[in-house]
């Protein structure tokens, strides 16, 4: 019979250590944000970086137009062709509208009198609407030919202002052609914004040549931008720590094959790797991976996870594990030799790939996986005993028996556990019923490509700076401490070195989203980047450049854009600096 | 360690990397789609050219094919691939059908000419106004600089390159700021491109009064235009001095789109190594033996705080041969980064892997001379 009360007492104590720490941690932050505060620059780059993010959140309020949104897209294309026409920032012609009208009496469309609407626009149910425009007054009628035709042709019903009426001599006269163009003046009253004073409106930025308002795209540029910077920067991130923290952890042999890897990568112009790689992954469409690996890494992690829970709640002297280790240390020339051979066999034209993985034919799923088993060979190598030491299955069945406990079902709830089954529930949330593949991202577009190929040049950087934190910080004395009592290195790593080691990586985090924001849009000049018409700034100055003389706001408006945002996360990424490395603040 | 063991030891530790980046460059040109064959014979790929042995046809795509050895197992083509290398060739273009050495030769001088240039303006300027700005700290002067530091690494390269293009370059009329100050069309600043085209004047061609064979580098083969070739020119530009002056002039503003950044960071690591050796014990001594501050600052302080910017040094020509990527497209020089930007736009993978291999040796190069030069100022160094 358990003592239920046995355990309150501990619960009460952990309680309040949980308070203590609670309220520790809250002083430290209001102690930080104090000094964050003394800087105004600081301010300053905290305030641009919110207000940006504020925009890209409420781009739909805060838009005038709105782009053409295919909602299995990962962007938003601007397709609507309002009107082929660039006009200047603040200029009385984003009220002019031009409209054709049929002439010709035999006509099915014809009628004496003419609703005027708006060009065919795209609603948030992508089903075309026109909009009814209240006319204000004539400014040109054209004849099919573009000769100039007298305005009073034409005249507005005074009853109703969106409804133009046809004089008889317009349709009556056959010399015309089918039709006529008219322009006029319209109401613009729904494109005023309470935040903007009176007669600014669609035209606030200009529009761009093809009629895009440039000041709605430039608001819808910002979401593009902060996704690709944060997404790129948290991948990099991750990836960074992983292989950083591996790389100083271990040291020796595997810290000089990852730091030798990461030369590589620097010896090549970060900028010009990524357009080599976007190029490479010109004609992925989506990204999958085989069923067999979708399958089999899961089942990895939770081997991995449930391997680690085992070692800590039985005595790790099995002489039986130790047996078989010391049999796979004994045949590892044959493992590698095996595994060689494969690899070499899957570079011969001979060998057809499907036979072995089920997986396609093409070139770029040959070097995925060749790498993929060029990763698993240097583990091989390089992991050494250690490797063996850490995933030993053996005597698992009877372990697993012993170590459940039916009593407290809560013990399982612990984090482990929980990225187990999110990791699970990811993968096959993601999976598409494509036959052999687990589809990862269903449309792998140009965004995802230069997201993909930033964090494939990105990621050294970082793995580069946690590999010396982690060396200055495991040679301190609580990881020691740590080690003498018998912790593992996963433990170690994440519950007292990376805790130390995060000041820098938060900062470097920060200045990275305004870096990747830069390259991005450097990529998209080249055309390298985001498809034609997406809301993207770098994008959108690339496609001013033709009109670089004619109207320069097209390239000040996103040019000034990315500016103010990179400006305002390299000056938050400082202040953050300034807050949590004290040597620096001076 | 003497120095001499040290810059061998360094010299070993590029040629692992080396191997990396040619097998990195080969496996990213193998992964970008486009049959090299198929986009060398063009629509003529049906095309009859010869015949086997036993009478089979073969089309000027299967020639290509035999031609180029594409049906050779990987691993053989990669071997290949380094040998050739080894032995200097680096294959032929695509897209120019030129050798991918010679396409090279072209376009690196304008290249390393333009980087060159502008971190040579940056160093300077950012290293003076770091000094400035560490000894009148937080003062109105510091935080200004430090804000403009901030702004000029947050602009992006090619819209601040538009930017000078858009006032400096193109006259008062067209919304510019400033006016031809000698006889150039536009603003006070060429557009784009590295000579005046009036120079080219009266022969076709572009820089044919250059000599043949010169170093590429235009600033100093300017001074090697023999007299004859200048009488062919008009009287008001006959001159080597003239010469010069204009591939100066053309060269200003993409140096200075391209220096900008690295002037900006240089002058926060310059005032950030300035503050730290100002705290040192014997920064305080010389003030204590009563040496005027100016004194103190440049030759005692500085000396020590120029030490770890010469390792940032490496760094900036890594980022201003990327940069020079976006620079040259806005100015149009046919440098690298055109290079590398039309042959990945055309899938010329040969280019690829020659340009990318050639700008990472010159930044391991560069990188190297860095290090042995820190070697140098700072023995420390040398003894780990």
């Amino acid at each position: 019979m358990r003592d239920w009360d046995g355990g309150k007492g501990n619960r009460d104590e952990s309680l309040r250590r949980l308070r203590e720490a609670l309220s520790q941690s809250k002083s430290d932050l209001s102690r930080s944000w104090k000094i964050y505060r003394r800087s105004l620059l600081a301010m300053l780059g905290l305030f641009m970086v919110i207000s940006v993010s504020l925009v890209a959140i409420f781009a739909e309020d805060i838009a005038v137009e709105h782009p053409y949104r295919n909602l299995q897209d990962t962007e938003d294309k601007w397709s609507i062709d309002y009107e082929p026409r660039r006009a200047d920032p603040f200029s009385e012609e984003c009220d002019w509208h031009e409209q054709k009208i049929t002439t010709n009496p035999n006509s099915p469309l014809f009628s004496e009198i003419v609703v005027a609407e708006s060009d065919d626009k795209v609603g948030d149910d992508n089903r075309y609407y026109r909009d009814t425009l209240s006319v204000i007054q004539f400014i040109k009628l054209e004849d099919s030919l573009g000769y100039d035709l007298n305005l009073s042709l034409l005249s507005i019903d005074p009853s109703n202002s969106s409804l133009l009426v046809l004089s008889p001599e317009l349709y009556g006269n056959t010399s015309l052609y089918a039709g006529v163009w008219v322009t006029y003046e319209f109401d613009n009253e729904e494109m005023h914004h309470w935040w903007m004073p009176d007669g600014y409106d669609v035209c606030i930025f200009g529009t761009n040549d093809q009629g895009h308002d440039l000041f709605s795209k430039v608001v819808y540029g910002s979401r593009v931008s902060l996704k690709i910077g944060i997404t790129v920067a948290t991948l990099t991130v991750i990836i960074g720590t992983i292989v950083g923290s591996i790389s100083g952890y271990f040291g020796g042999r595997v810290d000089e094959v990852i730091m030798r890897i990461c030369d590589i990568f620097f010896a090549i112009p970060g900028l010009i790797l990524a357009m080599a790689f976007v190029a490479a992954m010109n004609q992925i469409t989506s990204l999958t991976i085989p069923l067999w690996l979708g399958i089999l890494f899961p089942i990895f992690v939770l081997a991995a996870f449930s391997n680690t829970y085992l070692n800590s709640t039985v005595p790790d002297d099995d002489q039986i594990s130790e047996q078989a280790m010391s049999l796979i240390m004994r045949y590892r020339g044959v493992l590698l030799a095996l595994v060689g051979f494969i690899f070499f066999v899957g570079w011969m034209p001979g060998a057809s790939w499907p036979d072995f993985f089920g997986i396609s034919e093409s070139r770029s799923w040959r070097a995925f996986a060749a790498l993929g088993i060029l990763t698993f060979l240097g583990a091989i190598i390089l992991a050494d005993r250690r490797f063996f030491l850490n995933t030993s299955f053996e005597g698992g069945l009877g372990r697993i028996k012993d170590s459940f406990d039916w009593t407290n079902p809560w013990r399982y709830l612990t984090f482990r556990t929980l990225a187990v089954f999110v990791s699970l529930a990811l993968l096959f949330s993601f999976s598409g019923s494509e036959g052999e593949e687990i589809v990862l991202i269903k449309d792998f577009d140009r965004l995802w490509k230069v997201q993909a190929a930033l964090i494939f040049t990105g990621w050294p950087g970082y793995a580069r700076l946690i590999r010396g934190q982690v060396l200055y910080v495991k040679e301190m004395t609580f990881v020691e401490a740590a080690r003498s009592v018998g912790a593992r290195p996963g433990r170690i790593m994440f519950r007292h070195i990376l805790p130390n080691a995060w000041a820098p990586l938060l900062v470097a985090f920060t200045l990275d989203i305004g870096g990747t924001i830069l390259s991005a849009s450097g990529l998209s000049f080249l055309g390298l980047g985001a498809d034609a018409y997406t809301a993207e700034w770098g994008l959108m100055i690339s496609e001013s450049r033709r009109y670089f003389l004619l109207s320069p706001h097209l390239m000040l408006y996103p040019g000034l854009a990315i500016a103010v945002t990179v400006l305002g996360f390299n000056l938050l990424g400082d202040g953050i600096r300034d807050v949590v490395d004290p040597k620096n603040r001076r | 360690m003497k120095l001499h063991e040290f810059v061998v030891r360094r010299l070993l530790l590029l040629i692992p990397v080396m191997i990396g980046v040619a097998i990195f460059t080969f496996a990213i040109a193998h992964i970008i789609p486009g049959d090299p064959a198929a986009i060398q014979c063009g629509d003529k790929c049906g095309v009859i050219v010869d015949f086997t042995e036993d009478g089979e046809p073969i089309s000027a795509y299967e020639a290509n094919r035999i031609r180029l050895k594409m049906d050779d197992s990987v691993t053989v083509q990669f071997w290949r691939y380094i040998t050739d290398l080894a032995e200097g060739d680096w294959g032929e273009s695509l897209l120019y059908h030129r050798p991918v050495v010679d396409v090279v030769k072209d376009a690196a001088p304008i290249t390393l000419e333009m980087s060159f240039l502008a971190l040579f303006i940056a160093y300077p300027l950012g290293i003076i106004l770091g000094i400035i700005s560490a000894v009148r700290q937080d003062r109105m002067f510091d935080h200004v600089s430090r804000f403009f530091a901030i702004a000029f690494v947050s602009l992006p390269i090619f819209w601040f390159a538009m930017m000078l293009q858009l006032f400096l370059a193109t006259g008062t009329e067209h919304g510019g700021i400033c006016d031809p100050i000698f006889g150039t069309e536009g603003g006070c600043f060429p557009i784009y491109g590295r000579h005046d085209p009036s120079y080219t004047y009266p022969v076709d061609g572009y820089a044919w009064y250059y000599p043949a064979g010169g170093t590429g580098f235009h600033l100093v083969d300017s001074w090697f235009v023999t007299d004859e070739k200048l009488a062919t020119l008009p009287s008001e530009w006959g001159s080597n001095w003239l010469l010069f002056k204009d591939t100066l002039f053309h060269l200003a503003l993409p140096c200075a789109a391209l220096g900008i950044a690295s002037a900006g960071s240089l002058l926060r690591y310059m005032r950030a190594s300035l503050l730290e050796v100002l705290h040192e014990d014997y920064v305080r001594t010389a003030r204590a033996k009563g040496l005027s501050e100016f004194r103190v600052v440049i030759v005692h302080a500085c000396r020590n705080a120029l030490i770890p910017i010469v390792t940032i040094l490496g760094f900036s020509i890594g980022g201003a041969i990327g940069g020079a990527v976006l620079t040259e497209t806005v100015f149009a020089f046919n440098g690298m980064g055109r290079v590398a930007v039309t042959s990945i736009q055309y899938l010329d993978f040969v280019v690829i892997m020659g340009v990318t291999l050639i700008t990472s040796v010159i930044f391991l190069l560069s990188n190297l001379i860095v290090d042995i030069t820190y070697a140098i100022i700072d023995p420390r160094v040398r003894l780990e």
